[in-house]
């Protein structure tokens, strides 16, 4: 094992670390995004709605994000649309994670007790105002220790964008493995910058769970 | 004269730097039922806890039967901490009855009672089946043998705890505010199991909030708040006659609420 | 789609579907054994035993599964590891889960309330007869729905063995759509049998759930 090739791909990984956060990072807002609407349409009043939600959460979690990301890729090439290889890996992580939010944050809203609600509705509060000023903050402040969770699960699942080609931090590890015949080390250099981004966020996480919790009583 | 069977002197306790028990003194005969009762945080379940070493006491001494338990003497005259071994032999005669029951819920009923018979008795599986059936009708609930704690209501539960703990054959049983976790009609079937208990000869000691139990069936009430006895006596005396303000106090809001 | 493409590579698909089972059936069995006994090292009093299998299990929950697939097939051989592609794909489903299961296991142990011990320790239960009689049985039975969980999830990852050539299911789809320029159906087929296929396990699985936990739940009205 030499850590020397390790140290001398160093620039190269880094540069491919930021490529995978920044996948990750837009994977998850536009998944966000997609989760809170379905999950608007699971707690819709509207049967089809639901149905409708429910049918896009059951297929985007049933599908491997393996398959959807080939699909999306096999997609644009049938149809002959020029998207960038990187929209298309951000659009599969995005879909995909949106159906593991939107059920985090249906989750959060179950979790929270009816009687806030029934409570705000007998003191006079207008229907939107009960969302808004109530449910919603604390919905979100419920959510958020999952929802690093879920940042971490796609900082990680990031790494199957490398087979349409991103040079992102698991295709740069593998660049260097041919390149370099030491598949050991790229690899290992490479899951060090991974724990490294995840041990980060596992911290910050952590900061954000702290100074939610003062905020909120438990 | 016989040893009586719990004996506590000086008994001090620490969690960190709070101090739980200031050197209680209390001593239990043989067949005699005492009743601990007190504000909460008094320390009266620590108390308790320290009898069978399920909470470790830092000062002092509690004796079952003569027999000091928890600790040992060491060669060069100190005490250290007994050896788990000796521990578990002087727990198997010490019964208890939590307030949360603590059945073990992968369990029937029947099963609950026989497994200690089995693990530590050392019984033959249909000899322990024997006596757990006979200790199951004991307390009203044979027909319940082959349920599993779930399906039980709390009383039901709370009585094939105390089967569990009777089958074992102790020579005293220690009750931890066991019907404090009951719906209050659930309460009642529990107290007149641990009344035929009492009428038995059983030497029991219990923290209760029960007034009305412990006014009948008490031998002694004993008053612990902040970590010290402060009045003991028959009930008669410590409910009607006690001049400690503390234990007035206290009482008065159970007038207020009930009457015994 | 052709169905006479379909006829022709069915055996292969079928055959690549048997890989599938067998590595998510291998790779799960091995996981759960693995993370058994991590989680019950993890129980020793013993400091830097521990700190060692913490490593370990961030390490596996902290990587992602391709890298942990590439660093057993390309880097096991410089290591005296020469496994060929579907020993390697089994093992690394086993490694990657195994840190997850361990998880899910020191969480069924945590879940067994402290005052059943107590009641063992009151009657005098020595500590092999706790740990057998009602710690493991209490633990067990509460990781059963987050192993049913992880077990699922094991299923979708075998999509991965696909990368390193492992011929499983995606595999030999994969190999179909470029030998006979299919690509875009073969792997929407793809995608609603993997649908179908997970949506059909979890179902399966509440069942197994609901019927090992059945004897704990609360009745409606109690006696």
């Amino acid at each position: 094992m030499r850590p020397q090739v390790i140290l001398h791909s160093f620039g190269y990984l880094t540069q491919a670390a930021g490529t995978t956060l920044a996948i990750s990072l837009a994977g998850i807002a536009f998944g966000f995004l997609i989760g809170a609407a379905v999950c608007a349409a699971r707690l819709s009043s509207q049967t089809w709605l639901r149905r409708l939600g429910g049918a896009y959460v059951s297929v985007f979690r049933g599908v491997p994000l393996l398959v959807l990301l080939l699909f999306i890729y096999y997609f644009l090439a049938k149809f002959g649309l020029d998207i960038p290889a990187l929209a298309a890996a951000v659009g599969g992580l995005a879909l995909s994670t949106g159906a593991y939010q939107s059920e985090i944050l249906r989750g959060a809203f179950n979790a929270l007790p009816r009687g806030q609600a029934e409570a705000a509705a007998a003191l006079g509060f207008p229907g939107p105002e009960i969302w808004r000023r109530i449910l919603l903050p604390q919905a979100l402040r419920i959510s958020v220790p999952p929802l690093i969770n879920e940042f971490i699960l796609i900082l990680k699942a990031s790494s199957l964008v490398s087979v349409v080609g991103i040079a992102e931090l698991t295709r740069v590890s593998m660049n260097i493995a041919s390149l370099t015949y030491r598949p050991l080390e790229a690899y290992v250099g490479g899951g060090v910058f991974y724990l490294a981004i995840n041990l980060c966020v596992a911290g910050f996480g952590a900061i954000a769970e702290r100074r939610l919790a003062a905020g909120g009583a438990r | 004269m016989s040893l009586p069977t719990i004996q506590i002197r000086g008994l001090t306790k620490r969690f960190g730097d709070h101090e739980v028990l200031r050197g209680v003194d209390l001593t239990v005969a043989a067949s005699e039922v005492v009743c601990l009762i007190g504000p909460s945080g008094s320390g009266k379940s620590t108390l308790l806890r320290c009898v069978n070493f399920l909470e470790p006491y830092d000062a002092g001494e509690v004796r079952i039967e003569g027999r000091l338990i928890g600790y040992e003497d060491a060669p060069n005259g100190a005490r250290r901490p007994m050896a788990a071994r000796p521990l578990r032999a002087m727990r198997r005669e010490i019964g208890m009855v939590f307030q949360h029951f603590n059945l073990w819920p992968h369990m029937t009923a029947l099963h609950n009672v026989a497994e200690p018979l089995r693990r530590v008795r050392g019984l033959a599986h249909a000899e322990a089946d024997e006596r757990a059936m006979a200790m199951l009708a004991r307390v009203g609930l044979s027909d319940k043998a082959q349920a599993y704690p779930s399906r039980l209501s709390g009383g039901q539960q709370q009585r094939v705890a105390i089967a569990r703990a009777l089958a074992m054959q102790p020579r005293l049983m220690l009750f931890d505010e066991p019907t404090s976790a009951l719906d209050p009609e659930l309460v009642g079937e529990v107290l007149e199991v641990m009344k035929s208990l009492a009428s038995e000869g059983m030497t029991m000691l219990i923290v209760t909030h029960e007034m009305g139990f412990a006014a009948h069936v008490a031998n002694r009430i004993a008053f612990i708040d902040s970590g010290r006895i402060l009045e003991q006596g028959p009930p008669r005396y410590v409910f009607h006659e006690s001049a400690e303000p503390r234990v007035r106090q206290f009482l008065q809001t159970y007038h207020d609420r009930n009457s015994f | 789609m052709n169905p006479d493409v379909l006829l022709r590579y069915a055996p292969s698909l079928i055959s690549g579907f048997g890989v599938t089972v067998m590595c998510w059936g291998a790779g799960g069995a091995l996981g759960l054994i693995l993370g058994f006994i991590i989680s019950l090292l993890y129980r020793l009093p013993f400091a830097p035993l521990r700190w060692l299998l913490r490593a370990l299990i961030e390490v596996f929950r902290g990587t992602p599964f391709l890298m942990q697939l590439f660093l057993l097939y390309a880097g096991g051989p410089y290591i005296g590891l020469k496994l060929n592609a579907t020993t390697a794909g089994v093992v690394g489903l086993g490694l990657y889960s195994s840190a997850y299961f361990a998880e899910i296991f020191r969480g069924g142990f945590a879940a067994v309330p402290h005052g059943q011990i107590e009641a063992a320790m009151s009657v005098g239960m020595g500590p092999r007869d706790t740990l057998l009689r009602v710690t493991l049985p209490g633990a067990l039975i509460a990781a059963v729905p987050p192993i049913v969980n992880m077990l699922i999830v094991l299923s979708k990852e075998t999509v991965v063995l696909s990368i390193i050539t492992v011929p499983e299911l995606m595999y030999q789809m994969q190999t179909m759509a470029a030998e006979t320029f299919t690509a875009f159906d073969a792997i929407f087929a793809m995608a609603v049998f993997y649908w179908l296929l997970v949506e059909a396990t979890s179902r399966l699985g509440r069942r197994v759930e609901a019927r090992v936990t059945a004897f704990m739940a609360q009745e409606a009205s109690p006696a």
